[in-house]
């Protein structure tokens, strides 16, 4: 009876004063919930004092118990970023308008493109347009730049397009993640690619971890004394998708 | 006088006190998590929430669809092909009362709205990875007449890399390639670099993933003396999937950089070693570092000093 009762009493001081911690978690949306999420219970970034060994860890996980009771495992987002923070994707203006356009004297827009990568380790933003400039009778059109006569460009290699006597449609791209090798200067244009014929540039990329991102687009046509009074229309499609 | 005031007062009113919200149409648009990693057995559902944010002002259209990919480039960006299909795409839904796969729906201004996304496997599917992106783009079905010039669309993706396999970790075969010095002061002759040992080296190397199945580079940068670990430097865990190629990047993102010291003269190893769940990969370069500038400099000044002492000693001619 003594030992039950000194059993009882040690039983009852252990756990109401010297509780274990337990890691545990209840993940829920508005549309389901899962009891009892694994929780990391230690993670990040280590070193030694002189600098010289840096190591990242997370411990905690059980993956494989989870796998096996479960029949799943969800992972969300990057280990090695702590916070779950969303990708974004903005443009500032959405209709690109030319206006009247005087023969040999180039119109040129602009708009500012801008990604935050959030938890995402990496970007690219893609472009492609559906056709050349046209008119609604789809056959009269503007046709793509291919930049000046001594220095012709590509899809993927601009080159530089100074001559008004150069006809066309074409963007250069200026800012953060733009690559500068090739949109060398405001002169620097490419033509864009073209839905169904042509794979879609990268206009902006950025390999490892960004907080934001901002590139102009500036979009230049140009046309001659003979290209028919009309209204030339196109759509253009940017493409931000985070690296994995 | 009457009029006249009434007709400034509510110009006025008008004017000043009921401004017209004129602004360009824009776009802004969030998704989270931007990458959905799954190991799922055969016969097993998920469902994974996905948030869709507009962040402009004005209400957008939008349309949802999965597109697959099978490649991808050295630095984990995929590449799409918005015509491309798959029979496994079956395997995927919405389960939103509202919002369907390649129907458009609207999210208004400045609020959120969450995408149910559901996984279905079926027993009889193979084990194996599918590899594909949740795009969510602007929907725009008229143009408007009016606009001389571009109109503009936007698509935002997450990333999904679904691994179907009866075990928690299938079979991997990770394999280092590409692992050489590739900034800094060196030389190669044979299998050996020689390196300055007082400039930086900068090292670049890639996984290459022979296996089926995606596989995530821990691991860690070594440079060893002797055995003993000099410097370490951590791995960038990510995901390479199959049959596919990616650049090894040091936990900051960029290439492994060693600064030898004074002290690292003579034989090193530097390693790199690559942990997945049920294998390892490993590839090692020998380097000799030795203080190559110093040498270099000190044969340049031997060489001009042994010049200078050579013309200077060199035996006057007789003049008679």
């Amino acid at each position: 009876m003594i030992y039950l009762i000194t059993s009882t009493c040690c039983l009852y001081f252990f756990t109401t004063f010297c509780p274990l911690p337990t890691y545990a978690n209840n993940l829920n949306s508005p549309t389901f919930e899962i009891q009892m999420g694994t929780v990391n219970i230690t993670g990040g970034r280590k070193s030694n004092e002189s600098g010289s060994i840096i190591l990242t860890d997370t411990v905690g996980q059980t993956f494989q118990g989870q796998f096996n009771s479960a029949g799943f495992v969800i992972l969300a987002g990057f280990q090695y970023i702590n916070t779950l923070t969303p990708f974004s994707f903005k443009i500032s203006d959405l209709d690109i308008e030319f206006g009247s356009l005087v023969p040999g004297t180039p119109s040129i827009q602009s708009n500012v493109l801008t990604v935050t990568t959030g938890s995402a380790y990496g970007y690219t933003v893609k472009a492609i347009e559906d056709h050349p400039l046209r008119m609604s009778d789809g056959a009269t059109t503007i046709a793509d730049t291919s930049c000046d006569l001594a220095t012709p460009c590509l899809q993927t290699d601009a080159n530089l397009w100074t001559s008004n006597t150069r006809y066309g449609f074409g963007y250069n791209m200026s800012g953060n993640d733009v690559d500068t090798t090739d949109f060398v200067n405001s002169n620097y244009y490419r033509p864009f690619p073209v839905q169904n014929i042509d794979q879609p540039a990268i206009i902006m990329s950025k390999a490892g971890m960004a907080t934001t991102s901002a590139a102009t687009v500036n979009y230049k046509v140009n046309v001659d004394a003979i290209q028919p009074a009309g209204t030339y229309q196109n759509s253009i499609q940017f493409i931000a998708i985070p690296s994995f | 006088m009457i009029k006249k005031f009434l007709t400034i007062f509510f110009t006025l009113v008008g004017l000043f006190l009921l401004p017209q919200n004129v602004q360009a149409a824009n776009y802004g648009l969030s998704i989270s998590p931007p990458l959905l990693r799954v190991h799922i057995k055969p016969g097993k559902s998920i469902t994974q929430v996905f948030t869709i944010e507009n962040l402009s002002k004005t209400d957008q259209i939008l349309i949802a669809s999965i597109v697959p990919f099978t490649e991808a480039d050295r630095f984990g960006n995929p590449i799409l092909d918005p015509k491309a299909n798959a029979n496994w795409l079956s395997f995927f839904s919405l389960v939103n009362s509202q919002i369907k796969f390649d129907q458009p729906f609207t999210i208004a201004a400045e609020s959120s709205e969450q995408l149910i996304l559901s996984l279905s496997i079926p027993e009889t599917a193979p084990l194996k990875d599918l590899y594909a992106t949740l795009i969510v783009s602007t929907y725009d079905n008229s143009l408007n007449q009016e606009l001389m010039g571009t109109s503009l669309r936007a698509t935002i993706g997450s990333n999904l890399l679904i691994t179907i396999s009866s075990s928690a970790f299938p079979d991997t075969i990770l394999k280092i390639e590409d692992f050489f010095p590739i900034e800094g002061t060196y030389l190669k002759i044979g299998n050996l670099y020689f390196v300055d040992s007082i400039t930086p080296v900068k090292f670049t190397a890639t996984a290459y993933n022979e296996g089926s199945f995606t596989a995530e580079t821990k691991g860690v940068f070594r440079v060893s003396s002797n055995n003993k670990p000099v410097f370490m430097q951590g791995v960038l865990p990510i995901n390479v999937i199959a049959k596919s190629k990616r650049q090894l990047t040091n936990t900051d993102g960029h290439s492994f950089v060693f600064s030898p010291s004074i002290g690292n003269i003579g034989t090193h190893q530097i390693s790199l070693e690559i942990k997945t769940e049920n294998s390892n990969t490993q590839s090692t370069i020998n380097v000799f570092f030795l203080p190559l500038k110093l040498c270099l400099g000190l044969l340049l000044t031997i060489i001009i000093i042994i010049s200078i002492q050579k013309f200077t000693s060199k035996p006057q001619e007789k003049i008679d």
